[in-house]
Protein backbone atom coordinates (compact mmCIF):
# COMPACT_ATOMS: atom_id res chain seq x y z
CA UNK A 1 0.00 0.00 0.00
CA UNK A 2 2.72 1.92 0.87
CA UNK A 3 4.29 2.41 -3.13
CA UNK A 4 1.09 2.79 -4.09
CA UNK A 5 0.48 5.95 -2.03
CA UNK A 6 3.85 7.05 -2.79
CA UNK A 7 3.57 6.75 -6.34
CA UNK A 8 0.14 8.60 -6.31
CA UNK A 9 1.91 11.20 -4.58
CA UNK A 10 4.87 11.58 -7.14
CA UNK A 11 2.76 13.61 -9.89
CA UNK A 12 2.21 17.57 -8.74
CA UNK A 13 -1.04 17.71 -10.55
CA UNK A 14 -1.92 15.08 -7.28
CA UNK A 15 -0.37 16.94 -4.75
CA UNK A 16 -1.99 20.03 -5.61
CA UNK A 17 -5.32 17.79 -5.41
CA UNK A 18 -4.52 16.34 -1.94
CA UNK A 19 -4.07 19.91 -1.02
CA UNK A 20 -7.01 21.55 -2.63
CA UNK A 21 -9.07 19.33 -1.05
CA UNK A 22 -7.37 19.91 2.27
CA UNK A 23 -8.07 23.36 2.16
CA UNK A 24 -11.44 22.96 0.86
CA UNK A 25 -12.72 19.93 2.38
CA UNK A 26 -15.53 18.08 -0.08
CA UNK A 27 -15.29 18.96 -3.38
CA UNK A 28 -17.37 17.64 -7.10
CA UNK A 29 -15.00 16.78 -10.13
CA UNK A 30 -16.19 20.25 -11.56
CA UNK A 31 -15.39 22.00 -8.96
CA UNK A 32 -11.62 21.04 -8.72
CA UNK A 33 -11.25 20.78 -12.84
CA UNK A 34 -12.08 24.27 -12.48
CA UNK A 35 -9.57 25.49 -10.24
CA UNK A 36 -6.75 23.63 -12.83
CA UNK A 37 -5.44 23.64 -16.17
CA UNK A 38 -6.53 20.46 -16.96
CA UNK A 39 -9.58 18.72 -18.12
CA UNK A 40 -12.38 17.14 -16.60
CA UNK A 41 -11.35 13.75 -17.52
CA UNK A 42 -7.99 13.93 -16.46
CA UNK A 43 -8.89 15.31 -13.04
CA UNK A 44 -11.52 12.10 -12.82
CA UNK A 45 -8.01 10.14 -13.91
CA UNK A 46 -6.20 11.44 -11.11
CA UNK A 47 -8.82 10.73 -8.47
CA UNK A 48 -9.05 7.54 -9.60
CA UNK A 49 -5.41 6.81 -8.68
CA UNK A 50 -6.16 8.62 -5.17
CA UNK A 51 -8.64 6.46 -4.75
CA UNK A 52 -7.14 3.39 -5.91
CA UNK A 53 -4.48 4.46 -3.27
CA UNK A 54 -6.90 5.01 -0.33
CA UNK A 55 -5.57 8.92 -0.04
CA UNK A 56 -9.36 10.12 -0.99
CA UNK A 57 -13.16 8.62 -0.94
CA UNK A 58 -15.96 9.83 -2.62
CA UNK A 59 -19.03 9.93 -1.80
CA UNK A 60 -22.46 10.31 -3.85
CA UNK A 61 -24.51 13.41 -2.37
CA UNK A 62 -27.50 13.98 -4.62
CA UNK A 63 -26.37 13.63 -8.10
CA UNK A 64 -23.24 14.51 -7.28
CA UNK A 65 -20.45 12.75 -6.33
CA UNK A 66 -18.17 14.40 -3.86
CA UNK A 67 -14.36 13.53 -3.22
CA UNK A 68 -13.02 14.28 -0.43
CA UNK A 69 -9.03 13.37 1.88
CA UNK A 70 -9.76 9.31 2.94
CA UNK A 71 -8.42 9.83 6.73
CA UNK A 72 -7.50 6.63 6.82
CA UNK A 73 -4.80 6.47 4.43
CA UNK A 74 -3.52 9.46 6.18
CA UNK A 75 -2.76 8.52 9.59
CA UNK A 76 0.41 7.04 9.29
CA UNK A 77 2.31 9.81 10.20
CA UNK A 78 0.72 9.39 13.49
CA UNK A 79 1.33 5.45 12.87
CA UNK A 80 5.09 6.63 12.47
CA UNK A 81 5.39 8.32 15.86
CA UNK A 82 3.77 5.59 17.95
CA UNK A 83 6.49 3.14 16.63
CA UNK A 84 9.15 5.77 16.64
CA UNK A 85 8.44 7.07 20.77
CA UNK A 86 8.14 2.99 21.45
CA UNK A 87 11.49 3.12 20.52
CA UNK A 88 13.00 5.75 22.11
CA UNK A 89 11.50 5.66 25.41
CA UNK A 90 12.18 1.56 25.23
CA UNK A 91 16.03 3.17 24.64
CA UNK A 92 16.11 5.52 27.34
CA UNK A 93 14.50 3.20 30.21
CA UNK A 94 17.57 0.67 29.44
CA UNK A 95 19.72 3.41 29.82
CA UNK A 96 18.51 4.54 32.64
CA UNK A 97 18.01 0.74 33.94
CA UNK A 98 21.49 0.12 33.17
CA UNK A 99 22.50 3.03 34.99
CA UNK A 100 20.90 2.15 38.13
CA UNK A 101 22.09 -1.18 38.22
CA UNK A 102 26.14 0.41 37.84
CA UNK A 103 25.40 2.54 40.74
CA UNK A 104 24.52 -0.64 42.86
CA UNK A 105 27.15 -2.43 42.29
CA UNK A 106 29.39 0.45 42.65
CA UNK A 107 30.74 -0.13 47.04
CA UNK B 1 -23.46 10.72 7.25
CA UNK B 2 -24.09 14.04 5.85
CA UNK B 3 -21.33 17.12 7.47
CA UNK B 4 -19.50 16.99 4.25
CA UNK B 5 -18.54 20.58 4.86
CA UNK B 6 -14.71 21.63 4.08
CA UNK B 7 -12.92 20.56 7.68
CA UNK B 8 -10.24 23.03 7.86
CA UNK B 9 -10.08 22.33 11.86
CA UNK B 10 -9.31 18.41 11.08
CA UNK B 11 -6.66 17.17 13.49
CA UNK B 12 -4.31 13.83 14.34
CA UNK B 13 -4.88 12.63 18.06
CA UNK B 14 -1.85 12.48 19.93
CA UNK B 15 0.43 9.86 20.12
CA UNK B 16 1.07 9.11 24.00
CA UNK B 17 3.45 6.95 25.86
CA UNK B 18 4.22 6.22 29.29
CA UNK B 19 7.61 4.48 30.76
CA UNK B 20 8.33 3.63 34.53
CA UNK B 21 11.92 3.86 34.98
CA UNK B 22 14.19 2.89 38.18
CA UNK B 23 15.74 6.65 38.95
CA UNK B 24 14.54 9.80 40.72
CA UNK B 25 12.30 12.23 39.40
CA UNK B 26 15.53 14.86 38.88
CA UNK B 27 17.55 12.57 37.35
CA UNK B 28 14.92 10.99 35.32
CA UNK B 29 14.45 14.77 33.93
CA UNK B 30 18.22 15.38 33.62
CA UNK B 31 18.58 11.70 31.69
CA UNK B 32 16.07 12.54 28.73
CA UNK B 33 16.87 16.04 28.72
CA UNK B 34 20.39 17.11 29.43
CA UNK B 35 21.89 13.34 28.53
CA UNK B 36 19.53 12.54 25.47
CA UNK B 37 22.63 12.11 23.21
CA UNK B 38 22.93 9.35 26.20
CA UNK B 39 19.93 7.37 24.98
CA UNK B 40 18.47 8.50 22.31
CA UNK B 41 18.67 6.32 18.86
CA UNK B 42 21.77 7.40 16.43
CA UNK B 43 19.82 6.23 13.11
CA UNK B 44 17.60 9.76 13.79
CA UNK B 45 18.83 12.71 12.70
CA UNK B 46 18.30 14.82 9.61
CA UNK B 47 21.87 15.76 9.21
CA UNK B 48 23.96 15.11 5.85
CA UNK B 49 26.62 13.09 7.50
CA UNK B 50 26.71 10.68 10.17
CA UNK B 51 25.66 12.19 13.80
CA UNK B 52 27.86 12.73 16.55
CA UNK B 53 25.78 13.64 19.28
CA UNK B 54 22.45 15.71 20.47
CA UNK B 55 22.30 18.49 22.41
CA UNK B 56 19.13 20.18 24.22
CA UNK B 57 20.50 23.40 25.52
CA UNK B 58 18.75 24.01 29.15
CA UNK B 59 16.51 26.84 28.81
CA UNK B 60 13.37 27.79 27.42
CA UNK B 61 14.10 29.36 23.66
CA UNK B 62 17.02 26.66 23.63
CA UNK B 63 17.91 24.84 20.79
CA UNK B 64 17.62 21.19 19.86
CA UNK B 65 20.38 20.30 17.27
CA UNK B 66 22.86 17.46 16.68
CA UNK B 67 26.16 17.47 15.46
CA UNK B 68 27.28 15.76 12.28
CA UNK B 69 30.62 13.87 11.75
CA UNK B 70 31.31 16.61 9.33
CA UNK B 71 31.54 19.41 11.50
CA UNK B 72 27.60 20.82 11.23
CA UNK B 73 25.26 21.21 13.39
CA UNK B 74 21.57 20.59 12.62
CA UNK B 75 18.74 21.75 14.20
CA UNK B 76 15.35 20.34 14.90
CA UNK B 77 13.67 21.43 17.72
CA UNK B 78 12.99 24.43 20.06
CA UNK B 79 12.59 24.16 23.56
CA UNK B 80 9.20 25.63 24.52
CA UNK B 81 9.20 25.00 28.70
CA UNK B 82 11.95 24.22 30.63
CA UNK B 83 10.77 23.10 33.80
CA UNK B 84 13.16 20.71 35.40
CA UNK B 85 12.24 18.12 37.54
CA UNK B 86 8.95 17.72 36.30
CA UNK B 87 8.11 19.04 32.67
CA UNK B 88 10.04 19.71 29.27
CA UNK B 89 8.19 20.81 26.14
CA UNK B 90 9.98 20.63 22.38
CA UNK B 91 8.88 21.57 19.36
CA UNK B 92 9.13 19.02 16.65
CA UNK B 93 10.59 21.15 13.80
CA UNK B 94 11.51 18.96 11.12
CA UNK B 95 9.43 19.41 7.69
CA UNK B 96 7.90 16.69 5.84
CA UNK B 97 10.51 16.49 3.62
CA UNK B 98 13.26 16.25 6.45
CA UNK B 99 14.57 19.44 6.89
CA UNK B 100 14.43 21.91 9.62
CA UNK B 101 11.16 23.68 9.90
CA UNK B 102 11.73 27.48 11.47
CA UNK B 103 7.84 28.02 11.66
CA UNK B 104 6.47 26.77 15.24
CA UNK B 105 3.18 27.16 13.55
CA UNK B 106 4.22 24.95 11.29
CA UNK B 107 5.52 22.22 13.84
CA UNK B 108 4.45 19.47 15.85
CA UNK B 109 5.37 19.91 19.84
CA UNK B 110 6.47 17.12 22.37
CA UNK B 111 5.61 17.43 26.38
CA UNK B 112 7.10 15.07 28.91
CA UNK B 113 6.31 15.12 32.14
CA UNK B 114 8.12 13.37 35.08
CA UNK B 115 6.29 12.19 38.02
CA UNK B 116 8.18 10.63 41.36
CA UNK B 117 6.29 7.56 42.50
CA UNK B 118 8.43 7.79 45.96
CA UNK B 119 9.94 4.78 45.57
CA UNK B 120 12.88 5.48 44.00
CA UNK B 121 11.16 5.18 40.41
CA UNK B 122 9.98 7.93 38.34
CA UNK B 123 6.81 7.68 35.53
CA UNK B 124 7.33 9.43 32.36
CA UNK B 125 4.15 10.39 30.03
CA UNK B 126 5.28 11.76 26.98
CA UNK B 127 2.60 13.52 24.10
CA UNK B 128 3.44 14.14 21.01
CA UNK B 129 0.78 16.43 19.26
CA UNK B 130 -0.32 18.73 16.66
CA UNK B 131 0.77 16.81 13.52
CA UNK B 132 -2.00 18.28 11.63
CA UNK B 133 0.89 21.33 11.18
CA UNK B 134 3.07 19.46 9.91
CA UNK B 135 0.51 19.56 6.69
CA UNK B 136 0.92 23.50 6.09
CA UNK B 137 3.96 22.48 3.97
CA UNK B 138 2.25 20.31 1.81
CA UNK B 139 2.32 16.33 1.84
CA UNK B 140 6.11 15.04 1.70
CA UNK B 141 7.56 14.30 -1.28
CA UNK B 142 9.84 11.29 -2.48
CA UNK B 143 13.12 13.34 -1.94
CA UNK B 144 12.23 12.64 1.69
CA UNK B 145 11.46 8.81 1.13
CA UNK B 146 14.57 8.26 -0.68
CA UNK B 147 17.24 10.44 1.73
CA UNK B 148 19.69 7.42 3.20
CA UNK B 149 19.16 9.07 6.86
CA UNK B 150 17.99 5.80 8.39
CA UNK B 151 14.46 7.17 9.19
CA UNK B 152 12.62 4.37 7.95
CA UNK B 153 9.62 4.16 6.29
CA UNK B 154 9.07 7.77 6.35
CA UNK B 155 5.95 7.32 4.17
CA UNK B 156 4.33 8.42 7.29
CA UNK B 157 5.63 11.90 7.17
CA UNK B 158 3.60 12.87 3.95
CA UNK B 159 0.48 12.33 6.21
CA UNK B 160 0.25 15.33 7.65
CA UNK B 161 -2.75 15.56 7.03
CA UNK B 162 -5.92 15.13 9.40
CA UNK B 163 -7.66 12.18 10.67
CA UNK B 164 -11.08 13.66 11.05
CA UNK B 165 -12.53 13.65 14.16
Amino acid sequence: MHDIQLDAMGDPTRRAIVQTLRAQGAMAVGDLARRFPVSRPAISQHLKILKDARLVADEAQGRRRLYRLDPAGFSSLRDYFDQFWTEALDAFAEHVEARANLKRRKP
Amino acid sequence: MTTMAPDTSASIAPVRKSITVRATQADAFRIFTTDMDSWWPRSHHIGKSPMKRVIIEEKAGGRCYTEQEDNTECDWGSVLAWEPPRRFIFAWQITPQWQFEPDLAKSSEVEVTFTGLGDGRTRVDLEHRHFERHGAGGPAMRTGVDSPNGWGDLLGMFAAVAEKA
